[in-house]
C-alpha cells in the first residue's frame, strides 16, 4: 500500500503548485477583472532570478524570493499602469496584450540567458517517514500555497482588504466613496505578479528552468481559477489539490500518458454538470 | 464608408490576382497561399469569438479535425481527395455541433475554458496516437503527423495560389454576409448582452449553437485547403498555439468585423514570414505589435476605427448607414 | 609631358588588367550558399540554437582554412518554428529565393518530412543531422530517383537502440525500465530497445510515457521505484528529463539512469544533479574520445564559452563537415556529383568515419562510427563506452 500512499501525498503537493500560481491569477481576475496571460512569464522570471543568484553563489531561497518579488512588482505595476488600466474596457484585448508581454519576456529570457534548460541543485533528499518520502519542494510548495491563500483570505476579510472587495463588487460605488480605483488596480496587479515570481523563485530548484517554463503552470492555474468560480479562496485550493491528486492517481493507476487528458476530461464534465460554476457562483458579468 | 471599404477590398483582391503574373517567386506564392488559408481560419474564429462574442480558445480543434480527416482518409483509407475533403467538412462541422451543444448552457469564461480543454484533449490524443502506415515499415501519427495523399504529384504553385485566393475571397464574403444577415444581428445582440437578448425572446442557446456550427464549417474548410497545400496533417494543427493565434490576430484586426481579422492575419503572416526578419526580432515584433496595437486600438484596428467613425457621425449627426 | 604620354597607356592597361582580374576573381570566389533550417524560437529553440551554433562553427572553420573549393561558405539561416508548414515554406525560400546550393536540417522529424519534399523537388542536397524518423530514409529506398538528394547523418531509431543496448549489455544487468515522453519517436525507440535487449536476455520491468504538458513525474518515479530496475533508460532529450531525474533522486532511488542524449549531456545542468547513483548520457562524440572530437569540443567551448552536449550540436557539426567534404570530393557544386560523392565516399568527422547505406543512412553502430556513453562524476564526464575508449 505504500506506493499508493506516496502517490496521494505527491498528488497533494502537485495540486499545491497549481494553487500557488492560481492565487495571484484569481486576485487579478477579482479586482482588475481581466484574465492575465503574463502570469506564467512572471513565474519564469522568478525562477531565473533564483538561478542567476545561485550562479553568483547566493543560494538562500529567501533572498531569491524577495528579489524576484520586488522585480516582478515593478514590472507588474508598469504593465498595469501603462497597458492594463488604459485598455481595461476591452477585457479580451487585455488578455491578448498580456500574452504579448509573456512572449516578449520569453524572447528576452532566451536572448539573455540562452534557450537551453538551466538548473539549480535541489539539495539532498529528505528522510522517509515510515517508508513515505516527503519531497522537500512539495512540502515547500504546500506550505507556501496554504500561506499565500490564507493570507489573501485574511487580508480580504480584514479592514484593509475592504477597498479591494468593494472594487471587486462595484467599481462605481468604490470610486464615489473616494477611492483611487486606478491605483488600487495597478498595485493589485503588481502584487499578484510578485506572488507568481516569488513562487517561481521558491520552486526553481525543483524544476528545469527554460524561457517557456511558465506556459504549462499558466494553463493549469487558469483552468483551476476559472473552474473554481474565481472568487472563493478555499474553492481554488480544494480544486487545485483535487486536480493534482487526480493527475497523479490517473498517471499511477491508468498511464502517465493520460494524466493531462483525464484532468481535462474531468474539467469538461464538471462544466457540463455545473454550468453555473463549480461552486455555484455566477460570474458577475460577461467577459 | 461602406462603399469605400468595398472598393479598397476589390482593389486588394485585384492586386493579389495580378501579383503572380508580376513574377512572384515560388516562395512568395507558397507564403501567400498558406496566408490565405490562415486568414480564412482566423475569420472563422471571428464568427463565434467576435460576432457572437463566445470566446473560443480551442478553435484549432475544428481546423485539426479537418486536416486529420483529409490525411487519414486519403492515406490510410485510400479515399480520393475530393471525397475525403467532403467528409472532413462534415466532421469539422459535426465536432463544432458537439462543442456548440456542450457550451450551450455555459457563459463567458466557462466557454473559453471548455473549448481550451477540448482542444487540448484532441492535441494530447493525436500526440499519443500512432497509425500503422500501409507500407508497414514505420508508423504515422504522433508528433510527425500523417501525410495527405493528393491527386497530383507536384501541385502547380499557381493553381494552389489562385485556388486559395478564390477560397479566401468567397469565404470572407460568405462570412461577412452571414454576419450582416438577420442571424448575424442576433449573434451581435447575444454578444452585447445575453440577458437582454433572452428578454427580447431570442432562443440564445440555439443561436450560439449555430454560430459554432458556421465557425466550425469555415475553419474546417480552411483546414482542408491547408492540408492540400502543405500535404501533411501534424499535431500543431490541434495546438493551443494555433488556437491562440486565431484569437490574437482577431484581436489586432478588430473582433467582430470579420474583414479586420482576415486582413490582419494575412498582413502579419506575410510580414513575419516573408520580410526576412531575423527570428528574435520577429518574435519581439509580434509581441510589441500585440501590446502597442491593442494599447492604442483597444478594439483592434478595424474595430476602433469603426467606433471612432460612429462617434463622429453621432456628433455631426450625419446621414446614418 | 613625355613621361605622362608613356605613363597614361600603362596606367590604363593596368586599370583594365586589374578590372579583369577582379572580375575573374569574383567569378572564382563566388561563395557557396548553404541553407540552415532549425527551430530558433519557441519551445524547441534550445536544440535549434545549439544546431545553428555548431553549423556556424563548422562554416567559420572551413572559411578560415580557405573555404570549400577555394570559395567562401555563406550560411543562410531559416527558423522552422517546430512546424511542418513553416519548415516547408522556409525551405522553399532558401532554395528559390536565396538560391542556396544545399540544405542542412531540419531538427524535428515533423519539420524534416516537410523539407524533404522541397529538397527533392528542387534537387538540392539535404543533409539531415538529428531527425530520426524512418520515414526519411524510407523515401530514399522506395523512390530513389526523386529522393536521392537526402542523406541522414544522425542515427536511425534502430541504430540508436542498438548502441544503447550494446552499452547496457556490458553492464551485465537483467532488468531495465524505460521512461520517455509520450511522442512517437520515443515510443519507437522503446520498442527498438526492447527488441535489441531481448537478444541479450535483458527484459523491461517497466515502460511508460508521460504527457509533455502535465507529466506527473512523481507518480512515474514512484512506479519505477516499485519495480526496482537495475537501470532506468530516459528517452526524453528535453528539459523535462532534468526535472524527472530530480524527482527520482529525491525519492531516494539509487538505480543508475541513462539518458539517450540531450539536456542531460549539458555539463552545466549535470553539475546541479545529485550523483548518489550513476548518471550516464549517450552522445555522438565526446571530448577525449578521439583527436577530432577533442579538437571540436575545445573549439566549441572557445567559441561559445561552454562545452557541447554531444547530440543537438555535434551531429549538425558533422553534417556540415560531411557536406563540405563531399563538395570537395565532387570538385564542383553540382547536386548529382555531390550525391555520388556522398554515396561512395568515407568521411572522417568528429564522431568517427561516416559511410552511407543504400537508403542514405549513415552507418552508425560500426567500429568506425559508434557513439559514446559518458558517466557524470564530480570532476566532470568520464567516457565509459565503448570499452576501447573508456578512461
Amino acid at each position: 500500500m505504500h506506493p499508493f500512499a506516496q502517490v496521494l501525498l505527491d498528488g497533494i503537493f502537485t495540486g499545491s503548485t497549481y494553487a500557488l500560481m492560481a492565487a495571484g491569477l484569481a486576485l487579478i481576475l477579482g479586482v482588475v477583472k481581466v484574465v492575465n496571460l503574463s502570469h506564467g512569464a512572471f513565474f519564469s522570471l522568478g525562477a531565473y532570478v533564483a538561478y542567476l543568484l545561485s550562479v553568483q553563489g547566493v543560494s538562500h531561497p529567501a533572498v531569491a524570493v524577495v528579489l524576484a518579488g520586488v522585480i516582478a512588482f515593478a514590472f507588474g505595476v508598469f504593465l498595469g499602469k501603462s497597458f492594463i488600466n488604459p485598455v481595461r474596457s476591452h477585457p479580451f484585448s487585455v488578455a491578448v496584450g498580456s500574452l504579448g508581454f509573456a512572449i516578449l519576456f520569453e524572447q528576452a529570457a532566451q536572448m539573455l540567458w540562452g534557450p537551453h534548460p538551466v538548473s539549480i541543485g535541489a539539495g539532498p533528499p529528505w528522510a522517509a517517514v515510515s517508508g513515505i518520502f516527503v519531497r522537500r519542494w512539495g512540502a515547500v510548495s504546500l506550505a507556501a500555497s496554504v500561506g499565500i491563500l490564507a493570507a489573501l483570505a485574511l487580508f480580504l476579510s480584514s479592514r484593509w482588504g475592504l477597498p479591494l472587495k468593494l472594487i471587486a463588487e462595484d467599481e462605481e460605488i468604490a470610486e464615489s466613496a473616494g477611492m483611487d480605483v486606478e491605483k488600487i488596480r495597478y498595485l493589485t496587479f503588481g502584487f499578484a505578479s510578485a506572488t507568481a515570481a516569488a513562487a517561481g523563485a521558491l520552486l526553481a530548484p525543483a524544476t528545469s528552468i527554460t524561457p517557456t517554463m511558465g506556459r504549462v503552470p499558466l494553463i493549469l492555474s487558469l483552468i483551476v481559477v476559472i473552474a473554481s468560480g474565481m472568487e472563493n479562496v478555499l474553492a481554488i485550493f480544494l480544486l487545485a489539490v483535487g486536480l493534482g491528486l487526480l493527475s497523479n492517481i490517473s498517471a499511477y493507476l491508468l498511464a502517465p500518458q493520460w494524466s493531462y487528458v483525464s484532468l481535462l476530461t474531468v474539467i469538461c464534465l464538471l462544466l457540463l454538470l455545473r454550468p453555473e460554476g463549480l461552486f455555484g457562483t455566477v460570474p458577475g458579468r460577461d467577459y | 464608408m461602406q462603399r469605400k471599404l468595398t472598393g479598397a477590398l476589390a482593389l486588394g483582391s485585384g492586386l493579389l490576382l495580378f501579383l503572380p503574373l508580376a513574377g512572384l517567386n515560388p516562395f512568395f506564392l507558397d507564403l501567400l497561399t498558406s496566408g490565405f488559408f490562415l486568414a480564412s481560419y482566423v475569420g472563422s474564429w471571428d464568427i463565434v469569438g467576435g460576432v457572437a462574442g463566445q470566446i473560443s480558445l480551442g478553435h484549432a480543434l475544428f481546423f485539426g479535425t479537418a486536416t486529420y480527416s483529409c490525411a487519414l482518409l486519403t492515406s490510410l483509407a485510400g479515399w480520393p481527395f475530393a471525397a475525403a475533403a467532403g467528409a472532413a467538412l462534415l466532421f469539422s462541422t459535426g465536432v463544432a455541433a458537439v462543442v456548440g451543444t456542450m457550451s450551450a448552457r455555459l457563459k463567458g469564461p466557462f466557454i473559453a475554458l471548455l473549448t481550451l480543454a477540448l482542444g487540448e484533449i484532441a492535441h494530447e490524443i493525436m500526440l499519443g496516437q500512432t497509425f500503422f502506415s500501409p507500407r508497414g515499415t514505420y508508423s504515422w501519427g504522433g508528433e510527425g503527423g500523417v501525410p495527405v495523399t493528393l491527386p497530383w504529384e507536384a501541385p502547380s504553385p499557381w493553381a494552389m495560389y489562385y485556388g486559395a485566393l478564390l477560397f479566401l475571397i468567397l469565404s470572407t464574403w460568405g462570412m461577412t454576409a452571414l454576419a450582416r444577415s438577420k442571424e448575424g444581428l442576433i449573434w451581435t445582440a447575444i454578444s452585447g448582452s445575453e440577458l437582454t437578448s433572452r428578454a427580447s425572446g431570442v432562443d440564445v442557446t440555439r443561436h450560439k449553437w449555430r454560430a459554432f456550427l458556421v465557425a466550425g464549417f469555415f475553419a474546417g474548410a480552411a483546414g482542408v485547403g491547408f492540408a492540400a497545400h502543405v500535404g501533411r496533417a501534424t499535431t500543431s494543427d490541434f495546438s493551443l498555439e494555433l488556437s491562440f493565434q486565431a484569437a490574437t490576430f482577431a484581436a489586432i484586426g478588430g473582433r467582430g468585423t470579420i474583414v479586420g481579422p482576415v486582413l490582419a492575419a494575412l498582413f502579419l503572416h506575410v510580414l513575419f514570414q516573408g520580410a526576412g526578419i531575423v527570428p528574435a526580432a520577429r518574435v519581439i515584433l509580434y509581441a510589441l505589435a500585440l501590446l502597442l496595437v491593442l494599447r492604442f486600438f483597444p478594439a483592434g484596428v478595424a474595430g476602433t476605427l469603426r467606433e471612432r467613425l460612429r462617434a463622429r457621425k453621432m456628433v455631426s449627426g450625419g446621414e446614418g448607414r | 609631358m613625355r613621361r605622362l604620354v608613356i605613363f597614361l597607356p600603362v596606367a590604363i592597361l593596368a586599370l583594365l588588367l586589374s578590372c579583369l582580374a577582379s572580375w575573374a576573381g569574383s567569378e572564382n570566389a563566388e561563395p557557396i550558399r548553404i541553407g540552415v533550417l532549425a527551430p530558433l524560437s519557441g519551445p524547441f529553440a534550445s536544440g535549434g540554437s545549439a544546431f545553428l551554433q555548431a553549423v556556424t562553427l563548422a562554416a567559420e572553420q572551413a572559411n578560415s582554412q580557405g573555404g570549400v573549393l577555394g570559395r567562401h561558405v555563406d550560411l543562410v539561416v531559416a527558423d522552422t518554428q517546430g512546424r511542418v508548414d513553416i519548415a516547408r515554406s522556409e525551405a522553399l525560400r532558401l532554395t528559390s529565393q536565396e538560391k542556396v546550393f544545399a540544405l542542412v536540417g531540419a531538427y524535428l522529424s515533423e519539420e524534416t518530412v516537410g523539407v524533404i519534399e522541397v529538397a527533392a523537388a528542387s534537387r538540392s542536397v539535404l543533409v539531415v543531422p538529428v531527425a530520426a524518423t524512418a520515414e526519411i530514409t524510407d523515401h530514399v529506398r522506395k523512390k530513389y530517383e526523386r529522393y536521392r538528394y537526402i542523406f541522414r547523418v544522425g542515427y536511425s531509431i534502430p541504430q540508436w537502440a542498438g548502441m544503447v543496448a550494446d552499452f547496457l549489455g556490458g553492464l551485465r544487468i537483467a532488468r531495465y525500465a524505460y521512461v520517455g515522453a509520450g511522442i512517437r519517436w520515443n515510443r519507437e525507440l522503446a520498442k527498438a530497445l526492447r527488441q535489441a535487449l531481448a537478444r541479450k536476455g535483458i527484459v523491461p520491468v517497466y515502460e511508460t510515457f508521460y504527457s509533455p504538458r502535465n507529466p506527473a513525474f512523481e507518480a512515474v518515479a514512484v512506479a519505477v521505484m516499485a519495480r526496482s530496475p537495475e537501470v532506468l533508460v530516459l528517452g526524453d532529450p528535453g528539459g523535462n528529463s532534468v526535472e524527472f531525474v530530480k524527482r527520482v533522486r529525491e525519492g531516494g532511488a539509487l538505480f543508475p539512469i541513462l539518458s539517450v542524449g540531450g539536456a542531460l549531456g549539458d555539463a552545466r545542468v549535470a553539475a546541479t544533479l545529485p550523483l548518489s547513483a550513476p548518471l550516464y548520457a549517450q552522445a555522438a562524440a565526446w571530448k577525449g574520445a578521439s583527436a577530432a572530437a577533442t579538437r571540436y569540443a575545445e573549439a566549441f567551448e572557445r567559441r561559445y564559452g561552454y562545452p557541447p552536449v554531444g547530440y543537438s550540436d555535434t551531429l549538425p557539426y558533422d553534417a556540415a563537415m560531411l557536406l563540405f567534404s563531399a563538395i570537395r570530393a565532387a570538385g564542383r557544386t553540382d547536386s548529382d556529383a555531390v550525391v555520388t560523392a556522398l554515396e561512395n565516399g568515407a568521411f572522417p568527422a568528429v564522431a568517427g568515419t561516416y559511410r552511407f547505406d543504400t537508403s542514405h543512412q549513415a552507418t552508425w553502430g560500426t567500429p568506425e562510427l559508434h557513439g559514446i556513453v559518458i558517466r557524470w562524476e564530480t570532476e566532470g564526464a568520464r567516457i565509459v563506452y565503448p570499452d576501447s575508449q573508456a578512461r
